[in-house]
């Protein structure tokens, strides 16, 4: 395939250049799924696919046009190379519209686990049936489980440009989620667990199946607590949404436009000292780890936060030549239907050295978040949230009782200056991970 | 795109080791998409997306498969492989391929693919400058994003029934971000439906984005909203979000049938006050969330969910309708041929009432009132849903006083079903996109003018007003 990608890519650079383009990229994505739903020891759903594409970058005298097609017959690229041209001609013209020269060299990095591949679909199936016998073995309490999924993909990323890039990687993950529900009379709770991980011996089954067990369970019997100023506790998983709405922020792009909430204010603190915020795709065993990145652009670790103090953005090769410094390495593509815009890869909070369960203790009275709604609606300009949220009450260092129905609201740059403790608990879901944190203060809107 | 011949032997070839039922989809996606942002178009993209998703039904089993190789030998491979993973008892089926007919028409009048790329970017530069005209001093930032989709389908299945069909989407969208001093806030209006090029003469881009930039600018001035649990009066114009949320996704038949919905087993119950009527009808002409057919060639219908408080009905599929043996009502879908179908919403609605809309609010004593409704989510096995207040205001002794920003709704579906107090006589649409298991649809809601006796409210103001409301 790769071969036969590269081909395909050489090809669409030679139209693109005889119609007149001046630089030109090309990415070609190929690769294939599987997904296996279980329920109740019975394979529910079945997936298997295979899929690639080409996206088709060109640039004339300064205006880019983009062109994509899962068509790769010569006839299918030679039109998208002519709708790329057409498409770049209604652009306004910007000269920081570059694309990067070769590199002399990539990260090695170790993204492609065999056994992923090689692993039978039985043994795969097995492995969604474990977690949910674990989870059921866990408590009788839990009575449905909504799935219990296996899932892996592997891919081939080829990508040229007409200043001499022409480089390939392969790469593969696999993961596991499960989402049930535990039921006592007539209260229902639910519970999930996630886990993505590059190699295939690392998924532990029965600990994930058992985790989701647990956090529905201890919902049981949740209620609202009313309206109160409160010290609150994020577990990794919520903390992890808050981190997310900040990632928009933290790029070049969003500062460049006037939409980062950063803008301004490199060197200056941002966050508590306790916080340090990092971008890094080439962490090993990193779910987004990648040699370089959607424009061929070598990828490495990027300070953001450090202590509180932020240290600078992220950036692909447009906003780099725009503010005169190097691409990150951050030009990420969500597919071959995308062009490589400024984003995160691993984006994560460094661990501190405090155990999830001293952070509680040390709390006194707050609220443990274990869970939040509508975290999508936020606001990551001006930071702005306001998400229902579920937990546990925290009473006198104790967990107490579960609490469900209420909301929590505030700013997230304020949140981060509030931080007062870090756990040692770095967790990733995906590409984005936290330890749990505590706030000093959150607003909760209850009965 | 693909012929009838080539698609039985595809479906043959599915259900060469056995299985219930067996269809194909095919799809041919052509999208454009054109931004602007800093006063410049910055992006104009199009492509094409093409590609076949097959699948076999046994039992409670799916086996799903998809391909972008649409050759005879790429389609036969992808069937191969589903049936390889589809193992079950043979089964009669009949190939006859007919064309099933659509219970509902749509015109299109202006064809996306046959309009001038030049004429979209004009219309995105009209947004731009309409929306930087609102207040040239404190609307720093304009984002306007212009999409368009024509899809065109070809399903065929082992009942029998061939369809074709072919969806064209248009869109636009504008967020304005206004800043002075310290404060920024956003403002965000989109306008998109199943139809052409000619929704921007129903929806002008700049009524558009002077709407957003008008609310990025109002919402400089707004105070914190309050934290509590208080009446709130949704306005017509404000969109669908709440039943959406409260009861649209709990009235899915795969989350009610596992019992993953506090909807669950109670067809024919009373779930809500008599007031309240929620309608879902993807028949419609010109919403977002419209079709002739879903996506498993099943036509589409006017669907009654809760009639006068009383559940009447889920929304199903093949799957889920087969299980309790019967027909499948229209509300198959997928985001594309990469997914399989599962029972979605289309444009959901609760039925206008008789309550004249100002008055409504004239008898509200002390509350928040509404105007638009942002994004939101459900836990259907809870129930608890929130959502984002877009625009708000506080009603004080019947009238509209302060806007508030930071506002997020929380309640719990059913108890808020059975406090809606008042239904008005207007009716207004929003629309989305709508997230489930990974898939992304297309989806249109509204709601009229609603009264409901106490929600809570997820803001951060503490003061004297929020102290009034808490007694209440």
């Amino acid at each position: 395939m790769v071969n036969n990608a590269l081909n395909i890519a050489q090809f669409a650079l030679e139209r693109a250049a005889a119609l007149g383009a001046g630089m030109i990229e090309a990415y070609l994505n190929s690769g294939r799924e599987m997904t296996v739903e279980v329920r109740e020891g019975r394979v529910e759903t079945m997936k298997l696919a295979r899929d690639c594409g080409l996206g088709l970058r060109v640039m004339v005298d300064g205006k880019t046009g983009f062109a994509f097609t899962t068509d790769l017959s010569r006839e299918a690229v030679e039109n998208i190379a002519r709708q790329a041209l057409a498409n770049a001609s209604r652009t306004a013209a910007d000269p920081y519209r570059v694309l990067p020269k070769p590199y002399a060299g990539y990260p090695r990095l170790d993204i492609y686990d065999p056994a992923i591949n090689q692993a039978g679909e039985e043994e795969k199936i097995e492995l969604a049936r474990q977690m949910e016998k674990a989870a059921r073995e866990l408590d009788s309490r839990v009575n449905i489980i909504e799935s219990s999924v296996y899932q892996d993909a592997e891919s081939e990323v080829t990508l040229v440009n007409s200043h001499g890039i022409a480089a390939t990687y392969r790469t593969a993950f696999c993961g596991l989620y499960i989402a049930l529900v535990a039921g006592e009379g007539e209260d229902s709770q639910t519970g999930f667990a996630l886990d993505y991980r590059l190699r295939f011996n690392e998924l532990d089954a029965a600990a994930l199946g058992r985790r989701a067990a647990e956090r529905a369970v201890r919902m049981l019997g949740a209620r609202p607590v009313s309206t109160r100023q409160a010290a609150v506790l994020l577990e990794p998983y919520v903390a992890t949404g808050f981190l997310g709405l900040l990632g928009p922020g933290l790029t070049a792009e969003a500062v460049q436009k006037g939409r980062s909430l950063f803008a301004g204010r490199v060197g200056r603190n941002v966050a508590s000292p306790k916080v340090t915020v990092v971008d890094d795709g080439a962490r090993p065993g990193g779910i987004a780890s990648a040699p370089f990145d959607g424009e061929g652009v070598p990828t490495g670790r990027t300070e953001l936060i450090g202590h509180g103090v932020l240290k600078g953005f992220l950036h692909n090769t447009y906003t780099a030549a725009k503010d005169g410094v190097k691409s990150t390495g951050n030009g990420v593509r969500d597919s071959f239907k995308a062009t490589p815009e400024v984003g995160t890869t691993n984006l994560y909070i460094e661990p501190g050295d405090t155990s999830p369960a001293e952070l509680i203790k040390n709390t006194g009275d707050g609220l443990y978040v274990t869970e939040v709604m509508g975290m999508h609606t936020a606001n990551p300009i001006s930071g702005d949230f306001s998400v229902g949220a579920s937990g546990i009450l925290i009473e006198n260092g104790t967990l107490t009782r579960p609490v469900r129905g209420v909301a929590i609201a505030g700013n997230v740059l304020e949140l981060l200056k509030a931080v007062d403790g870090v756990g040692n608990d770095l967790t990733f879901f995906g590409g984005k991970g936290s330890p749990t944190l505590r706030v000093s203060r959150m607003s909760i809107s209850g009965r | 795109m693909v012929d009838k011949q080539l698609l039985k032997e595809v479906l043959d070839l599915a259900l060469a080791n056995g299985g219930d039922f067996a269809d194909v989809f095919v799809e041919h996606k052509q999208a454009t998409g054109i931004g602007a942002e800093g006063g410049r178009i910055e992006r104009v993209h199009s492509g094409i997306d093409a590609g076949a998703g097959i699948r076999v039904l046994n039992g409670e089993s799916t086996a799903y498969a998809y391909t972008n190789d649409l050759s005879r030998e790429g389609l036969a491979e992808a069937a191969r492989v589903v049936s390889r993973a589809a193992k079950g008892a043979k089964k009669d089926y009949n190939l006859d391929l007919r064309r099933v007919e659509p219970l509902v028409n749509f015109t299109i009048r202006e064809r996306p693919d046959a309009v001038d790329t030049g004429r979209k970017v004009a219309a995105v530069e009209a947004a731009d400058r309409a929306a930087r005209a609102v207040d040239t001093q404190q609307i720093k930032q304009v984002m306007v994003g212009y999409g368009d989709v024509v899809q065109q389908v070809v399903i065929a299945n082992s009942a029998g029934d061939y369809v074709e069909d072919e969806r064209i989407r248009t869109r636009l969208m504008v967020q304005a971000v206004a800043a002075a001093g310290s404060v920024i806030q956003t403002g965000y209006e989109a306008a998109g439906s199943l139809s052409g090029f000619e929704l921007l003469e129903r929806f002008t881009p700049q009524s558009i984005a002077e709407t957003a930039a008008r609310r990025a600018v109002e919402m400089l001035q707004a105070k914190p909203a309050p934290a509590g649990k208080m009446p709130v009066v949704m306005a017509g114009e404000a969109g669908g979000t709440m039943v959406h949320e409260a009861c649209g996704h709990g009235l899915e038949a795969d989350l009610a049938q596992k019992k993953l919905s506090v909807y669950s087993g109670k067809q024919g119950q009373k779930v809500a006050a008599d007031v309240v009527t929620v309608i879902d009808d993807a028949g419609m002409a010109d919403r977002y969330g419209s079709y002739r057919f879903d996506d498993e060639g099943v036509p589409a219908r006017k669907v009654t969910l809760i009639e006068n408080g009383v559940l009447t009905d889920y929304m199903y599929d093949r799957l889920t309708a087969g299980k309790e043996g019967r027909a499948s009502n229209g509300h198959g879908r997928r985001e594309s041929y990469q997914h399989k179908p599962i029972p979605r919403m289309g444009n959901t609605y609760i039925a206008p009432g008789k309550a004249d809309p100002e008055r409504i609010i004239k008898e509200t004593k002390e509350g928040l009132l509404v105007k638009k409704m942002g994004g939101g989510q459900v836990n259907t096995t809870t129930g608890d849903f929130v959502f984002d207040v877009a625009e708000g205001y506080l009603i004080k002794d019947g009238q509209v006083g302060p806007m508030v920003r930071g506002a997020t709704l929380t309640g719990n579906g059913p108890e808020v079903l059975r406090i809606v107090e008042m239904v008005g006589s207007d009716l207004g649409f929003t629309i989305g996109t709508c997230g489930k298991d990974g898939q992304g649809v297309p989806v249109s809601d509204a709601q009229p003018t609603i009264a409901i006796k106490e929600l809570i409210v997820g803001g951060t103001g503490h003061g004297k007003a929020n102290g009034q409301i808490r007694r209440l």
